[in-house]
């Protein structure tokens, strides 16, 4: 099958769903209050382009979002990319940092909501800390693995070369290190962009996360389904930038 | 002519790495002296501690005991004055050949209108123009040691380290590249040290040849190789070169276990 008739099965299944999904509220098998039909759906969502939410114009709510997410994540780029080249280039760095890694690895950072509001207060702060620390996690982690895999030889012939230390970690083990690195980028993307909106359903006034939970207090529930698909799509779409962003850093791969 | 490396009584022992394991003596008591603008090759059975010696000369790692002196300074730390060519590619691969090429003096702050004219010039000289914008993984691998031998060549080094940069390589293509080697060397006239395995290729491409024991490895035999340079392959067929390339197979035989 050619690649194009993969794509056109792909938006089969969407169409599909979204049929079964009105054939079973036409049908009236279930509460429109508890499930409305697609067409409802489309209705409320130009009544939210318009009017907005909260009195918030619509595009506030997601840019709200997106903001949290890109400066946590930002953040944890800046210090994860840093902190996982020098834990993977020396060993007794590694052994330093890696048990707090290690242990806050498998603990959700969700589960740090809680003592985040309690630190830091339910504004700002407290959401994009803990976006920064879930991305710090992956980068680093990812980060130093890929250093662990750059070949000797490679090292070696830049400090044949003559270079400094510091220029051996910006312009050998960093790029060596890249395709570890970025996949710690598309996972922290991911985790980040969910996180936001668990945090957003805790406290906030602003945000995606915030719509869903406000509209599901007030029984609001084509607006609960119309945050969802608009987290899940906007999901998609940062899916799809990390992607083309790796595809372009790293051209050099031959792929 | 004066000796630009020379090894004094060198040994070099590695811990073991894992538990229970002896230290492992690689180089035991290795005398060596190379003349300035001398090819020279070390050959060895395989673990003879061939590359540890290479590795010793690059500063890449430090003797046990005994002394190396390259140009009278102990080799203390890599650097560009000896330049190494890896057997592996080893080359950035995120890097184009000719940023690849002019990676050393770029980073080490030379002025750029000196080092590019260096680099269009060895481009040129090792076959590669035309590919200056090209990417490692387009290459083929004895594109890949050309690109490694420029980028050697660049730092203008006194010494060449060479660790079997073409036993990767088909028969035809590291035969073109034994060619080259010499037609740079004809050029440039740097000091070089290679390894490798290759009898015939030691033959080829030196001015003298030294014969390693198995491990842990010492200088056996030194012997000169009395053809002249300029070198065609054609010489392989001659009756010298056979009588050369038996004896030191059959030194080299006596070193298998």
């Amino acid at each position: 099958m050619p690649g194009r008739a993969y794509v056109l099965l792909s938006w089969l299944t969407v169409a599909a769903v979204v049929v079964a999904w009105w054939a079973v509220t036409a049908g009236g098998f279930v509460s429109p209050f508890v499930l409305p039909s697609p067409l409802e759906l489309v209705r409320e969502l130009r009544e939210l382009a318009a009017q907005g939410y909260a009195e918030k114009p619509l595009a506030q709510h997601v840019l709200a979002s997106l903001a949290r997410t890109f400066t946590g994540l930002g953040l944890g780029l800046a210090v994860g990319i840093p902190v996982g080249l020098v834990m993977g280039a020396s060993p007794a760095v590694y052994a330093i940092l890696s048990p707090i890694f290690a242990f806050l690895r498998p603990i959700p950072p969700i589960a740090f909501i809680p003592l985040m509001i309690l630190f830091f207060g339910i504004g700002e702060f407290s959401k994009i800390f803990l976006i920064f620390m879930a991305a710090l996690w992956y980068v680093v982690l990812n980060t130093s693995a890929g250093v662990r895999t750059v070949s000797h030889d490679l090292l070696r012939a830049g400090q044949n070369l003559g270079l400094t230390r510091l220029q051996l970690f910006r312009h050998v083990l960093f790029w060596a290190a890249l395709p570890h690195i970025l996949t710690g980028v598309k996972t922290a993307t991911a985790v980040s962009w969910a996180i936001v909106v668990a945090a957003e359903l805790i406290a906030a006034q602003a945000g995606l996360g915030f719509l869903v939970m406000d509209a599901a207090t007030f029984f609001r529930v084509p607006d609960v389904y119309l945050g969802i698909i608009f987290i899940g799509v906007i999901g998609l779409a940062l899916e799809a930038v990390t992607r083309s962003l790796e595809r372009a850093l790293l051209h050099w791969q031959g792929r | 002519m004066p000796a630009r490396i020379e090894l004094a009584r060198v040994g070099k022992v590695f811990a073991g790495l894992h538990r229970g394991q002896a230290p492992v003596a690689a180089l035991e008591d290795v005398d060596l002296a190379i003349a300035t603008e001398q090819i020279v090759t070390v050959i060895g059975p395989s673990g003879c501690g061939k590359t540890s010696l290479l590795n010793l000369v690059a500063g890449f790692e430090r003797p046990t005991t005994g002394t190396i002196l390259v140009d009278g300074r102990p080799p203390e730390r890599p650097g560009p004055d000896r330049s190494f060519v890896f057997q592996s590619t080893a080359l950035f691969a995120w890097l184009t050949v000719e940023d690849n090429v002019v990676f050393g003096p770029k980073h080490r702050g030379e002025a750029p209108e000196r080092y590019r004219r260096r680099a269009g010039e060895l481009i040129e000289a090792v076959g590669l123009g035309g590919w200056e914008r090209h990417y490692p993984y387009q290459l083929s691998g004895g594109m890949r040691q050309r690109v490694q031998l420029a980028r050697a060549l660049i730092n203008q080094p006194a010494v060449l380290l060479m660790d079997e940069p073409f036993g990767a390589l088909d028969a035809q293509t590291r035969a073109r590249m034994q060619e080259l080697l010499l037609g740079i060397w004809g050029v440039y006239h740097p000091t070089v040290l290679l390894v490798t395995h290759d009898v015939e290729e030691a033959i080829l491409l030196s001015h003298e040849v030294h014969v390693m024991t198995r491990s842990p490895g010492r200088i056996k035999q030194s012997v000169p190789v009395p053809f002249a340079i300029p070198r065609s392959l054609d010489l392989v067929g001659s009756p010298e070169f056979a009588a050369l390339k038996y004896s030191l197979l059959k030194s080299l035989w006596e070193e298998m276990p």
